[in-house]
C-alpha cells in the first residue's frame, strides 16, 4: 500500500482536488508500460510520471535522430544519436524522481512480449506498425492486463481502450491493418493522443470515469471533428472469440 | 431506404465526413460504394488496389461490424444501416 507522504501530498495537491487522495495512491501504485518511446511514447510517458504513476517501463529499441525532434518531447539536440529508453528514462527522472522508471533497449519481437508485460498493470500503445501491436496486445489479453491502443497519422489519430474478457481485443478493432510504412505526422497530434493515452490510464488506475471500450475514438485536428465509432466483437476471433492463444505465423516484426 | 455513411481519416480528404444515401431494396455495399466512388474524384484509388478488390487497409463497418467478418462486398444493406468507412491509422 502506497501512503503519501508530506512532499507528495505537497506535489500533487492540485490533482489530489480531482483525484482524491486515493485516487492519487492508486496512481502511485499503478505500474505502466510504454511501448515506444517516440512521439506518442514520449507524450505519454512525461504526462504519466508528472501524474505520478509509480513504475514507467519504457522499451524502444532506436537511438535518437534529428528527424524525431517535431514531436519527441523527452529529447533534445544533444541527445541525436543516444539511446531512446535510457534518455527518455533520465528525462523522467529529472522531471519526478519518485516514478521508478525502466529503460528497455529492445524491438517488441526480438525480446518475449511475456517478459515485457511482467508486473505491469496497465499497457500503453506508443506503437509505429500494427504487427508489433498485435504481439503485444495479444500478451496483454492474454495475461489480463490493459491496453490503451494509439496511433497517429497527420492530423488523424486514434485511442481505444482494450479491456481483456471485457471488450473487443486490437484485432477486432482493426481486422485490416495499414502496411507498415514511414508514417507523415506532426508534433500537436502525438500531443493530443498520447495525452488520451495518459487520461485513460488514470481512470483505469482510479477506477473512476468511463473508458473508451467498445468503441474506436478518432481525431481529425485539421477539421476539429472527434468521432466515437462502436465497434463489436468478432464472434470468430482467434483472440478473444475463444480462449485460446495463438499467434499467426506471418505476423513477424520488422 | 436509406443509409448514412461516415468518412473517416484521409477518405475525408475526397469526400464528405457523413451523407445520407438512397438505395432499392437488395443493395449491397458493393452497390454503395459504387456510387460514392462515382461521385467522389479520387475514392476508387483510395480504397481500391484493384476493380473489385478493396486495399487491405480499408475497413468498412456495417453497425460496428467489419463486412469482412459479415459478406465482404456483397454485405446486404438495410433500411437505417449506418455505414463506416474507414483507414486506422499506424504511426506512433
Amino acid at each position: 500500500m502506497v501512503v503519501l507522504n508530506k512532499e507528495q501530498k505537497e506535489r500533487y495537491r492540485r490533482q489530489i482536488a480531482v483525484v482524491g487522495e486515493h485516487g492519487q495512491e492508486k496512481i502511485g501504485k499503478t505500474r505502466l508500460l510504454i511501448a515506444g518511446a517516440g512521439g506518442l511514447g514520449s507524450t505519454a510517458a512525461l504526462f504519466a510520471a508528472m501524474a505520478g504513476f509509480g513504475t514507467i517501463r519504457i522499451i524502444d529499441p532506436d537511438r535518437i535522430e534529428e528527424t524525431n525532434l517535431n514531436r519527441q518531447l523527452l529529447y533534445r539536440e544533444a541527445d541525436i544519436g543516444r539511446p531512446k529508453a535510457d534518455t527518455a528514462a533520465k528525462a523522467l527522472h529529472a522531471m519526478n524522481s519518485s516514478v521508478d522508471v525502466e529503460p528497455v533497449t529492445a524491438a517488441i519481437g526480438t525480446a518475449p512480449a511475456w517478459d515485457l508485460i511482467r508486473g505491469i498493470d496497465v499497457v500503453i500503445d506508443g506503437l509505429d506498425n500494427y504487427p508489433a501491436r498485435f504481439l503485444l496486445a495479444d500478451a496483454a489479453w492474454k495475461c489480463g492486463i490493459p491496453f490503451i491502443h494509439g496511433a497517429v497519422e497527420g492530423f488523424y489519430g486514434q485511442v481505444c481502450t482494450i479491456v481483456p474478457k471485457t471488450s473487443p481485443c486490437l484485432r477486432c478493432i482493426v481486422p485490416n491493418p495499414p502496411p507498415v510504412r514511414q508514417t507523415p505526422v506532426i508534433g500537436v497530434t502525438t500531443g493530443v493522443i498520447g495525452c488520451v493515452q495518459v487520461t485513460e490510464a488514470i481512470k483505469l488506475a482510479t477506477g473512476n470515469g468511463v473508458l473508451i471500450m467498445d468503441n474506436l475514438w478518432l481525431w481529425d485536428g485539421i477539421r476539429q471533428k472527434s468521432d466515437q465509432l462502436t465497434i463489436e466483437r468478432i464472434p470468430t476471433c482467434h483472440i478473444c472469440g475463444k480462449n485460446e492463444y495463438q499467434i499467426p505465423p506471418r505476423e513477424r516484426v520488422r | 431506404m436509406k443509409v448514412h455513411v461516415k468518412a473517416f481519416a484521409t477518405f475525408r480528404e475526397v469526400m464528405d465526413s457523413q451523407l445520407d444515401m438512397d438505395f432499392p431494396t437488395g443493395a449491397t455495399i458493393r452497390i454503395l460504394l459504387d456510387e460514392l466512388t462515382r461521385q467522389h474524384n479520387g475514392l476508387q484509388e483510395l480504397m481500391f488496389a484493384a476493380p473489385e478488390t478493396l486495399r487491405d487497409f480499408v475497413n468498412i463497418l456495417k453497425n460496428g461490424r467489419n463486412i469482412h467478418f459479415l459478406a465482404g462486398l456483397d454485405t446486404p444493406l438495410d433500411d437505417g444501416d449506418v455505414i463506416a468507412l474507414f483507414p486506422p491509422v499506424a504511426g506512433g
